[in-house]
């Protein structure tokens, strides 16, 4: 029994909803490879990263747009993602220093942006110990829910 | 001001019924989903989807300043908050006003006042529309049983802040008055934050009907006919009409106009429903409750009305009024909707969520769907069940009752089970036919005999 388009829809709707990071399967044949990692292949083994848009809406926020695509990120790094939508602030107010830079040595309590909601501002915290690698949600743009906003590599 | 950019704050078959309309007056469209609903269909129909949350609408669809956050974020210069989730929460429509963004529903001093059944009972008394003889806020068990004394049983308890059927119950004795009213208190108090409960006359034989309104926000409001939903099982409507047929015509003239009055009085902004008991025996009708939203059987009117309600809706948001005068409101032929939950009627209604295996619904004259479920679909455990409406139009009720039969029986649905077996009983049953029904009927007499079937 081939898979069919639809049973692929209805895998990758559930894939998303789950807290996987990968899905293989081989049905007759057909593969099919479901990973949190964009630049995940058949070929290389399982890694942690992006959550997949196979039927992203067809105007992609521009919140989305994470500048020129990075090189492919070590396997090992994890990303802190957006606990809900909002707008991402790297800094604690415009005239302080940012939580983070880039080569910042982080605890798992170490805050490193704000999430705004209508004036209401909840810290996101690193929730692993390690250095920041990347940071890409831009400063003052709103966020969607789970969208990577930064990237560590844990010590 | 025109509007240019809506929100969407809602899922299912109303998020894509009004970015249908959205789109077909030009105006662009933003929805604002959870996780669960990130490839849904009203997702990749509107011009752009935004996930506000995870799948549990508290942390999504029901959090106020997430959704007009995400309104403002993306622009949007209107919102339009569909039924059910915050459609009637005054919060939301004054977040959306301070922030420069046109509800699409009532101003929030409205919902507040009408939303609360006690409040909208007195504006009623003053509008000089009649209620159902009742009392105001009951606080002890004795309070009760002496208004009750003065009622006449059998009563009906309520909660003033709720609908749906939280913390109501019937009381045909004092016992039951005893038995009924903590329990009841509580549950109002779960349900709605508030316990406050009264007591209303019971009618034994009673028919749901509601008028359609549309207020301008200035005291100008055109209606749009009446309905009679009294296919209800726990107050919840399965199967709805346009028009009230079974009312003679010169008492749904006085309804039309004790809609009209009550709404204009309290410069009624949008679309609004005016609910009614209509007591057959003493062929009178007694002012129930306003539901201040567009409300899921609305295709029936649209269907004998050629209007499109939403559209109405957006017309008042944009500050252009109603768009037609009581004179432009024509109506022709009958039309029945039946919803179509995925529950299980032949096991307590229990829901039945899961995969779409097929879907093939029936077309045809007179035919309408409102959906927003594809085969292949998963239908996500965290919302309500309902998964369409099936509306039937011709030019009689026999007809209608005839066309939606038919396209009952057309219809292919496998994966969940639904309601439509039970919405094909209620409809092929005589006494629904020769519309000898009250909002008893299906609880008393279709449903044991569709479980014996």
């Amino acid at each position: 029994m081939p898979l069919k388009t639809s049973d692929v829809e209805t895998l990758v709707e559930l894939f998303g909803q789950s807290t996987w990071e990968e899905l293989r399967l081989e049905v007759d044949g057909d593969e099919l490879l479901l990973s949190t990692n964009s630049h995940a292949t058949l070929d290389t083994p399982a890694t942690p990263g992006t959550v997949p848009s196979p039927s992203a809406p067809p105007t992609p926020p521009p919140a989305r747009d994470a500048g020129p695509a990075p090189a492919a990120r070590p396997a090992h790094w994890l990303c802190v993602k957006a606990p809900n939508l909002g707008t991402f602030y790297t800094c604690p107010a415009p005239s302080k220093p940012p939580y983070v830079s880039v080569g910042a040595t982080v605890t798992a309590d170490t805050e490193v942006c704000l999430i705004e909601v209508m004036k209401l501002f909840t810290t996101v915290r690193a929730s692993v110990a390690g250095t920041v690698r990347e940071i890409t949600a831009k400063d003052g743009e709103m966020v969607e829910y789970d969208q990577p906003l930064l990237w560590i590599e844990p010590t | 001001m025109p509007i240019k950019r809506l929100f969407v704050a809602n899922r299912g078959e109303i998020a894509l019924r009004v970015l249908r309309t959205a789109k077909r007056l030009g105006i662009e469209t933003v929805i604002g989903v959870s996780a669960a609903d990130r490839n849904s269909w009203p997702a990749t129909f509107a011009d752009r989807a935004v996930v506000l949350g995870p799948a549990p609408a508290a942390k999504s669809y029901l959090d106020v300043k997430l959704v007009v956050h995400a309104a403002h974020a993306t622009g949007c210069d209107a919102l339009h908050p569909g039924y059910g989730f915050l459609s009637e929460k005054p919060a939301l429509s004054r977040l959306c006003e301070d922030n420069g963004i046109a509800f699409v529903g009532p101003r929030a001093e409205t919902i507040e006042t009408l939303g609360d059944k006690l409040s909208a009972r007195r504006i009623a008394h003053d509008a000089g529309v009649a209620t159902v003889p009742g009392t105001d806020r009951i606080d002890s068990v004795a309070a009760a049983l002496g208004a009750a004394d003065t009622l006449g049983y059998p009563v009906v308890m309520k909660a003033s802040a709720g609908g749906g059927g939280k913390g109501m119950f019937l009381a045909r004795s004092t016992a039951d008055i005893r038995a009924g009213f903590d329990r009841s208190s509580r549950e109002a108090l779960a349900a709605f934050g508030d316990g406050t409960l009264y007591i209303e006359r019971y009618v034994e034989t009673a028919r749901h009907v509601e008028v359609q309104v549309v207020g301008d926000g200035t005291g100008t409001v055109i209606h749009f006919g009446d309905r009679d939903c009294s296919s209800q099982r726990r107050y919840q409507k399965l199967v709805e009409e346009a028009q009230a047929v079974a009312m003679p015509v010169a008492l749904r003239e006085k309804l039309h106009a004790a809609a009209v009055k009550f709404t204009a009085f309290a410069n009624y902004r949008s679309a609004g429903t005016c609910e009614f008991l209509y007591d057959v025996a003493r062929e009178d009708f007694y002012f129930m409750e306003l539901n201040s939203r567009i409300q899921v059987e609305h295709p029936v009117t649209e269907m004998v009305t050629g209007e499109d309600l939403i559209a109405r809706q957006l017309s008042v948001a944009a500050g252009d009024g109603v768009g037609v005068t009581q004179q432009d409101v024509h109506f022709s032929g009958h039309a029945i909707e039946v919803r179509i939950n995925a529950e299980d009627p032949k096991d307590g209604f229990r829901p039945s969520p899961g995969r779409i295996t097929a879907w093939e619904p029936p077309t045809g004259t007179g035919v309408r769907l409102d959906t927003a479920v594809r085969v292949g679909d998963v239908i996500p455990p965290f919302y309500d069940s309902m998964i369409g409406k099936l509306i039937a139009c011709a030019p009689t009720r026999d007809e209608a009752i005839d066309r939606m039969l038919r396209a009952i029986a057309a219809f292919r649905v496998e994966g969940p089970k639904t309601t439509l077996p039970l919405a094909r009983f209620i409809v092929a049953h005589p006494d629904f036919r020769t519309n000898h029904i009250s909002t008893h009927w299906l609880e008393d007499t279709v449903l044991p005999a569709f479980l014996k079937e």
